[in-house]
């Protein structure tokens, strides 16, 4: 089980990934989002935005009106946001839960390839 | 599998990835599907490891013949001997033969044609001949209706996810819910040059319209003086059981598109079918639209081919017929999986599993993929499973099909994150 602070460690450094890298910045210029995460074995619930590619803040608290929502176990979610665990996997195997359309899935997915290439 | 089949796998997937396309190679590995096609016959396709599949896909219904069907591919090489693609400015027998026959079996007072090489191609033919035509410039077009990803034909996509990046697009066109037709004659104005509609939603999820629906849509089309065009490219040849899916309504449209199993899984060509009293548009313009390789001469040959062998074993009636062993085996699936098949729609062979949440699709494309069959959620609706086998499919290889998805949903039902709320 994952605490609310090891999560929000696991996002700040998601965040730093995702913002240093050049390639998937620019890839992502159109993509403005509201992503809320749940930790379901431990009620937890996280908010990430993303604005022109750019994961502009994080916070524990799932406020707004998400475009995203991932519900998983909070270990699953912490390994995801480390890049320790390929989401696809418990994705299909209905561990990870993901309520986006179909091009905001492709969205997510596609900053996993481009930031952890061999995963 | 053989160490250098594998190697050959594993180099080809990253020689695809590199120079084509990466996220294809992932998204397809995800659900099981990292196939390297190799041989093909009938139903089935083999990786090329040698691993058999079941080919319920066929490119969205290009193999209604069977993949690699022996007469088509004979026909083919007995053109080569003789012709190469032709000259489009100049007249040939095959192009003439073809759209004499594509006169003959498409319903009504369909007369001629203009050939492309894709749908999308057909449909931007279509739209650009009712504005040439009518002088008008409005195109009414349905929500989820996928008619190409080329011009105009994207222009008339009813899903904003295949659009919104290469905005502005044509204007003139105008989005209406499909199967209200209450909603279409809203739409239609005296400026409207066609209504561009599918038979039956195919990309959107394989949406069947209410029995009333296409007559309906007739009568306003003729009301306002505007065209009815009916792209009949996923649900032609013998699809949904009849040649032409608009047949089950007894509907003739102006202007019917068709392409995919034209071609016999072969070789690419499609055609934009139209009424004689259309073509006086042409008459003053015989050269406004072209296409280099449109109705090439092995292309015609090849699609006289299918006709005659789609004809000549009575591939609607066998569509019909594998499509109510296939509903049989629906039902019980209806019945035992609740909690993960909410609805089968269906003509023919022409089939939409509509699973309880939009997950499934992509976890039932992975367990079917296990199962070595190859059926796949749509774009448009991961909740919605596609079926779209080839017409020969056998009543063997549809029990195979049906086993799978009760094994697929049975392992399927023991795991989390089923239902409607997840």
């Amino acid at each position: 089980m994952a605490t609310t602070q090891e999560i929000l460690e696991a996002l700040a450094d998601y965040q730093v990934q995702c913002n240093n890298n050049k390639r998937l910045r620019k890839m992502q210029r159109d993509w403005t989002k509201l992503l809320h995460f749940f930790a379901e074995d431990t009620g937890g619930s996280f908010s990430m935005e993303v604005v022109k590619g750019e994961i502009i803040s994080f916070k524990s608290g799932a406020e707004g009106t998400p475009d995203v929502v991932v519900t998983a176990n909070s270990e699953d979610l912490c390994d995801m946001f480390w890049g320790d665990l390929n989401p696809n996997s418990k994705y299909l195997a209905g561990e990870i839960r993901v309520k986006a359309s179909q091009e905001d899935i492709m969205r997510i997915d596609a900053i996993s390839m481009i930031i952890w290439p061999d995963a | 599998m053989g160490t250098d089949l594998a190697e050959m796998k594993k180099e080809a997937l990253k020689d695809f990835s590199d120079f084509i396309n990466p996220m294809k190679v992932r998204t397809m590995r995800t659900v099981g599907l990292d196939i390297i096609e190799d041989r093909r016959s009938g139903a089935s396709v083999w990786d090329i490891t040698g691993q058999k599949f079941i080919d319920c896909q066929t490119g969205s219904g290009i193999m209604n013949v069977g993949r690699r069907n022996p007469e088509i591919v004979e026909a083919l090489k007995g053109a080569l001997d003789n012709y190469d693609m032709g000259v489009f400015l100049l007249c040939s027998k095959q192009k003439a033969d073809l759209a004499k026959r594509l006169a003959e079996i498409t319903p009504g007072d369909l007369k001629c044609t203009v050939f492309g090489v894709g749908g999308g191609e057909a449909n931007d033919a279509a739209i650009k001949i009712a504005r040439g035509y009518t002088m008008k410039t409005g195109i009414v077009y349905a929500e989820k209706a996928y008619h190409g990803h080329t011009g105009f034909a994207l222009s008339a996509i009813g899903r904003a996810a295949y659009k919104e990046p290469f905005e502005p697009l044509i204007p003139g066109f105008t989005m209406v819910p499909f199967g209200d037709a209450d909603a279409l004659e809203e739409a239609v104005t005296d400026d409207t040059a066609a209504v561009i509609l599918e038979p039956i939603q195919g990309e959107g999820g394989i949406h069947i319209p209410g029995d009333e629906y296409l007559p309906a849509v007739r009568k306003i089309c003729d009301a306002n003086e505007c065209l009815l065009i009916l792209d009949e490219i996923q649900t032609g040849f013998g699809r949904t059981g009849k040649m032409f899916a608009c047949e089950h309504w007894g509907v003739v449209p102006d202007i019917m598109t068709v392409a995919k199993s034209l071609g016999g899984g072969i070789y690419p060509i499609s055609a934009t079918v139209f009424k004689e009293e259309i073509q006086d548009f042409f008459i003053p313009h015989p050269f406004i639209h072209l296409s280099t390789f449109g109705g090439s001469d092995l292309g015609c040959v090849v699609g006289l081919a299918s006709i005659d062998y789609i004809l000549a074993n009575n591939l609607p009636a066998h569509a019909e017929a594998m499509g109510n062993r296939f509903r049989a085996g629906f039902e019980r699936l209806l019945n035992d999986y609740p909690e993960l098949l909410l609805d089968v729609r269906q003509k023919g062979l022409m089939m939409g599993l509509q699973y309880t949440n939009e997950s499934i699709g992509p976890r039932m494309t992975k367990k079917m993929a296990d199962r070595n069959i190859i059926a796949i959620y749509t774009g448009n609706d991961p909740s919605i499973c596609r079926l779209m086998p080839p017409l020969v499919i056998t009543p063997q290889e549809v029990d195979e099909v049906l086993n799978a998805l009760e094994d697929s949903m049975k392992e399927l039902s023991g795991e989390a994150g089923l239902g409607r709320n997840d």
